[in-house]
């Protein structure tokens, strides 16, 4: 738009505007006006053009279940996660997108310590659940990754039954005392997952034996049968056809009701449908942040206008 | 419009989508100088030449509307996107009001009214003139996506309206000294109030131009403008 020379009234030329029917080529307007569709544009000047390492928008939020700060991740010699500082909310979810590559994977598996399992990474910086740094020694990793469910792309549901995949969590941490408490949790889980009516009069058959979308939603049964307080998702229904898909994002906005949910989705549809904040991610940095609605209409950095309109990625 | 989409179908859709508005707005356009025209010089034959051109009007909105459609379902766009087709929509219904009321000027001309004294013909005349030029510095913003030229086709818009206000009060001046042609009158006030909406409608796509760039909604931006009045007066 800058770009636009402004000439004053007086000595903008007289334009033609050519109709396409019934007018083609005529002068039209006193003196002739030439106007011809131009067809190109420049672009739109209100974004932020980018600023290393700044992210743009509201990163913290009031009551935050986790807070992250300056946190930075290198695998190996590259450092694939630069200064993130970013804060996830209680009741809604936060959908995190950017190209591939972008570290949206990396921050995801920070929260739960993920990276820890694989050799040769390193994690700088703070993250805190509950105000409790993650990285504590004293902190059992078993007992965090309990409260912090994860849902994986490919559903990855165990060699058991059904009845077992979602009673294996509970019973492992100890939550059940009795036989019928352990059945009230399988059967409370599968019916938050929106799975119980079609699993219930076969709770002993493999959970593998049932279709994409089931066995997504028995590993959401499966994850929130511990009671976590957050659920990670990475790109939960990338394997998933349209309808499996649309059951999974009905569930995802129920259980935000009840836990903070983080998702990783290469959708932009999906991730303007499901989330209240969006995150975006380019080359390990956080570029913007801010509430879905306004990220998918006014994106205030120019490479989340370029990716969410599909000009790069 | 916008290009550099990674999808060139999409880049290209946005254009033909721009063009057609172009395209129209330049029929449109000769409709409005057609129908001042018919009005001062009391042509019959400008007058229903605007009068058959009306459907070829009412056909761009209804390709433009179908393809806007189409657009957004098979595209889903977001952000500046979405922001442009909107615009677009907005836009093309402006130009198919401005449409209507050449419409009107040139059916007064085929209608039982009288001619229009000189004095009146030279008021239409000059209110016309303004008109054109306000709808074409608009098609031009719209065009280039330029903004500040479209703040000058808002701002100039404050003329017209002044010159109109003015061009009714000699008009009634001049029914009051010689009340016997009070149906030309009449009827001559409509035209001016006509070549004064399209004055609006050329106002209302400069805001339209502006809201791509802006978070603000058109409407809103009434009250960001010195001087400036809502879209609907």
């Amino acid at each position: 738009m800058n770009d636009v020379t402004k000439e004053s009234v007086a000595e903008r030329p007289r334009v033609n505007v050519t109709a396409a029917e019934g007018g083609a080529g005529r002068h039209i307007g006193e003196g002739g006006l030439n106007l011809k569709p131009s067809g190109r544009v420049p672009a739109a000047a209100s974004l932020e053009e980018r600023t290393e390492g700044r992210t743009v928008g509201q990163t913290a939020v009031e009551n935050a279940v986790f807070s992250c700060k300056d946190v930075s991740v290198y695998y190996g010699t590259k450092h694939a996660l630069r200064n993130v500082t970013l804060d996830v909310g209680r009741e809604q979810v936060l959908a995190m997108i950017g190209p591939s590559g972008c570290g949206k994977s990396t921050f995801l598996r920070c929260l739960n310590r993920m990276n820890d399992t694989i050799p040769g990474t390193r994690v700088t910086g703070s993250i805190t659940l509950d105000g409790r740094d993650i990285h504590d020694k004293q902190l059992d990793v078993v007992q965090l990754r309990a409260r912090i469910g994860m849902v994986f792309q490919k559903p990855n549901p165990f060699p058991k039954s059904i009845y077992e995949n979602v009673a294996y969590g509970p019973r492992i941490h100890g939550r059940c005392r009795s036989r019928a408490d352990l059945d009230d949790v399988v059967c409370t889980s599968l019916q938050r997952a929106g799975l119980w009516d079609e699993v219930k009069d076969r709770l002993n058959k493999p959970g593998t034996g049932l279709s994409g979308g089931q066995q997504q939603r028995l590993c959401i049964a499966r994850t929130i049968a511990v009671q976590p307080e957050v659920i990670l998702m990475d790109e939960p229904c990338s394997a998933l056809d349209p309808v499996a898909t649309a059951r999974i994002e009905d569930l995802i906005d129920e259980l935000r009701a009840s836990y903070a949910i983080v998702i990783v989705t290469h959708s932009m549809q999906q991730a303007a449908r499901v989330s209240q904040r969006t995150a975006y991610f380019h080359m390990g940095q956080l570029v913007e942040v801010g509430d879905t609605d306004r990220v998918f209409t006014n994106p205030r950095h120019r490479l989340t206008e370029d990716y969410i309109t599909g000009r790069f990625g | 419009m916008l290009e550099g989409h990674i999808s060139k179908a999409f880049d290209g859709a946005l254009a033909t989508l721009h063009m057609r508005v172009v395209e129209m707005g330049g029929l449109v356009l000769d409709q409005v100088r057609e129908a001042t025209h018919a009005y001062t010089n009391w042509n019959a034959e400008s007058a229903t030449r605007v009068i058959e051109r009306e459907s070829q009007v009412n056909d761009y909105e209804a390709r433009l509307d179908e393809e806007q459609m189409t657009l957004i379902a098979r595209r889903q766009p977001v952000a500046t996107d979405l922001k442009i087709i909107l615009a677009v929509s907005r836009s093309v219904a402006e130009l198919e009001r401005a449409g209507d009321e050449a419409k009107k000027i040139a059916r007064t001309v085929l209608g039982h009214g009288g001619r229009p004294g000189p004095g009146t013909s030279r008021d239409a005349r000059h209110l016309g003139r303004l008109a054109v030029d306000l709808l074409r510095l608009s098609l031009e913003a719209f065009d280039r996506l330029d903004a500040d030229l479209a703040t000058e086709v808002i701002a100039r818009d404050q003329e017209l309206d002044e010159e109109y206000a003015a061009g009714l009060r000699r008009l009634l001046t001049r029914a009051m000294e010689d009340p016997r042609h009070m149906e030309a009158t009449v009827e001559a006030a409509f035209v001016l109030k006509a070549l004064e909406r399209i004055g609006d409608h050329a106002r209302n796509l400069a805001r339209h131009v502006m809201s791509i760039n802006g978070d603000t909604h058109p409407l809103q931006q009434a009250t960001a403008i010195p001087g400036g009045t809502s879209v609907g007066d």
